[in-house]
């Protein structure tokens, strides 16, 4: 079966979820587990980086709907970045662009949560 | 039949026995002070004779419960308590209610004569009565039926007793004596088969050696006071001079058998508790074999593993440390609290190597930093490795409390135990996934069952619109929906839909949404409208993680146009002059956002058709397929079959797409539903406008395409 694994990084106040493998109903569980914890920490600026994943099925895509109500009343995020065309390509058509920021890279995913903060502040 | 010649046979023997016992009577009652040796001789036969058929009728009795030596042994007990009793209380009673009984014994009347003969008769039944327990514990636990020693004895016994008629000729006594020192022998020789002590567990030993005694002494006093002098000795030897030897053999069976049977349990007892370990070991083992076919319960299974465990090694408390997915619980504790088990297992597991070897680990808390914390003393520690297919799935645990530690037998026991534990576990694991198994197969077999009733039937045929559609479901079901609505007499609808997830949740969004188009396109024309509408209501019912891409179309048979809307849906495809066009206008999925902003971003495309476009509508199942390197089957090789064959008709252009994707994902199992949905506009070869043609003159407003 195919393998699936997330791991954390914390950046400043900015958490980077790296996803690697096969995002499926299966998998998705895991996903979750990762941002529930993240959330009972009260990190709410959160980055996916998706440089490793393989394919992502809906149910995968339905993890990120999961939370981003709850991130987003904390006023923190859920940015993506680093998508392969063929992943991009999956958000795109269920109009994902439209409801998340999508960054090439990972960095740029985290600057712009530095930006919105200094604004903020 | 059985239980009624056995009744049959009963009722002979307790006539019998009551017959004699009348002759007997009557016998005393008219011949009794006759001393003359044939009368003797006859008294005794009758005697004998009543006494064997009550013994004979009393075996059939007794026989049929279950035999426990020390309730046996408690029974003879209490007989000769009863005995020791009667012997004791008989003179002063009789003497007191009877007057001088010795003197009217020489000349009986009929109350004397009665009283006699009830006396004896009490005699004849307790004796009888030991001696058949006698019987019964010298064939107990007897691997053979040696009964030859026993039954020379019987003879020896009635030889002995009946020479007693004898007792007026003192120069024959040595004929007496001589049968009554082989009986004696023979006592001997048949009380040494007690093998059924070994049998015994611990504490039924320690009763027994207490029970011998007192009625080792019992028999000594019994003996020492059924001498002629008593008034028992007397009033018995008056009813039947072999009754009172046959007694008194009784009791010197008894003292020997009882001396013996003290000492032997007295060498016994340093043994017991080896003896009581393996026969727990033993039945133990067993209980669980059988266990192991029985198991449906992960929980019931583990408890009884503990509870197993503490008997085979004789310790205080059990439980298991579970491991799955890193994480350590404790399992099916026995006679031990959560927080000495959390300790103890976190000190287990700090000393243990995972890959050490498969034996039982013997450990101490000597050096348990934690020890004061424990409720309970507990110090030593046998653990044994519970593996399934050689990995350790976690460890079961025994602890014994204060200075008991675990010896080799206790090792070897819980090694056998743990192999023994881990099959079952195995087993219960085992059946636990084939059932949810089952249990999905059955969830997947309704999914596609609603599915399979919601999408058309078959396909509308319309003059100048030809479709073919095609669904193939995956064996997890998936959420795919597609259907086609006449709008009214020139407005034709279609949509086609994918419900994220899978199973019975997505079937039954599914099943909503045909609810929903269905309804809202009778309702609302455009399909921008149609798929706001259909956001709304799915607002109420999806939950967060779940959302639905679709993709709605109407055709204008009339005014030859298209118009389509898209929420996160697959492009829909329009091939024209072998060039593909994906349509794909904004839009977010249903059930992703249910704001203003859903509605600013839907766009809707409108396009006129031209004779022989094919639009196509499909899933991700189609261009997900995966072969059997994981690649995906792709828009670009789809698009290329569709343009190659688009000059045929639907039905071959969708052979033909299922045909590659199938050859292309096989040896690897469907993982998604496919849905294709093929339209081909044929232009009308006749006439625009046929209403105001029909109307009016007919040569003017008719124009030929």
């Amino acid at each position: 079966m195919a393998e699936f694994s997330t791991s954390v990084a914390d950046k400043g106040e900015v958490s980077t979820i790296y996803l690697k493998g096969f995002l499926d109903a299966h998998t998705a569980p895991m996903l979750e587990n990762t941002f529930s914890g993240l959330i009972d920490n009260g990190k709410y600026s959160i980055v996916v980086n998706f440089k490793e994943l393989a394919y992502i099925s809906s149910a995968g895509l339905g993890v990120f709907m999961a939370f981003i109500e709850k991130i987003r009343e904390n006023s923190g995020d859920i940015k993506l970045s680093t998508m392969s065309d063929k992943v991009y390509n999956i958000f795109d058509l269920l109009g994902f662009p439209l409801l998340y920021e999508i960054f090439k890279t990972e960095d740029e995913a985290i600057n712009k949560f530095k930006e919105t903060k200094k604004l903020e502040s | 039949m059985k239980f009624k010649t056995a009744s049959l046979s009963q009722n002979i023997k307790f006539r019998a026995f009551v017959g004699f016992a009348v002759v007997l009577f009557l016998f005393k009652q008219f011949f009794g002070l006759n001393n003359a040796i044939t009368f003797r001789i006859l008294n005794e036969i009758f005697v004998i004779l009543t006494a064997a058929f009550f013994i004979l009728y009393m075996f059939d009795f007794i026989r049929a419960k279950k035999i426990n030596p020390l309730s046996l042994i408690m029974n003879i007990g209490i007989l000769n308590a009863v005995i020791f009793a009667l012997i004791t209380f008989s003179d002063p009673i009789l003497n007191w209610v009877f007057g001088n009984v010795k003197e009217r014994l020489t000349k009986p009347d009929l109350i004397i004569s009665i009283i006699s003969f009830l006396y004896g008769f009490v005699f004849i039944s307790s004796v009888s009565y030991i001696f058949f327990t006698f019987k019964e514990l010298y064939f107990l636990k007897q691997k053979k039926n040696v009964s030859t020693y026993f039954n020379t004895m019987i003879i020896f016994f009635i030889v002995a007793s009946f020479a007693s008629v004898l007792n007026p000729y003192p120069e024959l006594n040595y004929i007496k004596t001589t049968f009554l020192i082989i009986s004696v022998i023979l006592i001997f020789i048949n009380s040494i088969r007690i093998s059924w002590i070994a049998f015994l567990v611990k504490k039924e030993k320690i009763s027994l050696l207490i029970l011998s005694v007192v009625i080792f002494i019992l028999f000594i006093v019994n003996l020492a006071n059924s001498s002629d002098s008593h008034l028992h000795g007397q009033v018995l030897i008056n009813f039947s001079s072999s009754l009172d030897q046959f007694m008194n053999l009784m009791m010197i069976y008894g003292i020997i058998y009882f001396g013996i049977l003290f000492f032997t349990t007295l060498f016994h007892i340093p043994t017991a508790e080896a003896y009581d370990r393996k026969t727990q070991e033993i039945s133990s083992l067993q209980y669980f074999s059988k266990l192991i076919n029985q198991v449906l319960d992960f929980k019931e299974l583990s408890e009884t593993i503990t509870e197993i465990a503490v008997k085979v090694c004789n310790s205080d408390a059990s439980w298991i440390i579970w491991i799955e997915n890193n994480e350590t619980k404790p399992l099916a504790k026995k006679n031990i609290g959560i927080v000495d088990t959390n300790l103890i297992s976190d000190y287990i597991l700090s000393k243990i190597k995972k890959d050490s070897d498969s034996k039982t680990l013997l450990l101490n808390l000597d050096k348990f930093e934690d020890k004061g914390k424990l409720a309970e003393k507990f110090y030593s520690l046998a653990v044994s490795p519970v593996k399934t297919h050689n990995e350790v799935k976690g460890y079961l645990v025994a602890a014994k409390k204060n200075d008991f530690i675990f010896d080799d037998e206790d090792k070897n026991a819980m090694d056998t135990f743990s192999d023994y534990a881990s099959i079952a576990i195995e087993n219960s694991r085992l059946l636990e996934e084939s059932i949810e198994k089952e249990r999905l197969e059955k969830e997947f077999d309704v999914a596609r069952e609603i599915q399979r009733k919601i999408l058309p039937a078959k396909n509308p045929e319309l003059e100048n619109l030809s479709i073919s559609s095609v669904f193939i479901p995956a064996f997890e079901v998936g959420g795919d929906y597609y259907d086609f609505f006449e709008l009214s007499e020139n407005k034709f609808g279609f949509v086609i839909a994918d419900v994220s997830g899978k199973g019975i949740s997505a079937a039954f969004i599914m099943a909503e949404l045909k609810g929903i188009f269905e309804s809202l396109s009778k309702t609302f024309e455009t399909p921008k409208e149609i798929l706001v509408k259909a956001n709304e209501i799915l607002h109420r019912t999806l939950d967060r993680k779940s959302f639905v891409s679709a993709a709605y179309g109407v055709i204008d048979l009339n005014n030859e146009t298209l118009t389509i809307s898209r929420a996160g849906h697959c492009p829909v495809l329009l091939i024209r002059n072998n060039i593909v066009r994906n349509i794909r206008p904004s839009g977010i999925g249903l059930g992703l956002n249910f704001t203003e902003h859903f509605v600013d971003t839907l766009d809707e495309i409108h396009l006129d058709l031209k004779e022989d476009d094919l639009i196509v509508l499909y899933t991700d199942g189609i261009t997900e397929a995966k072969n059997i390197n994981l690649d995906d089957f792709g828009n670009v090789e789809f698009e290329k079959i569709l343009v190659e064959n688009s000059d045929k008709n639907v039905d071959e252009i969708s052979n033909k797409v299922i045909r590659e994707v199938t050859l292309f994902s096989r040896n690897i199992s469907q993982h998604d539903d496919i849905t294709l949905v093929i339209l081909k506009w044929k232009q009308k070869l006749n006439i625009v406008g046929e209403n105001k043609w029909q109307n009016s003159a007919p040569q003017l407003q008719t124009k030929v395409k």
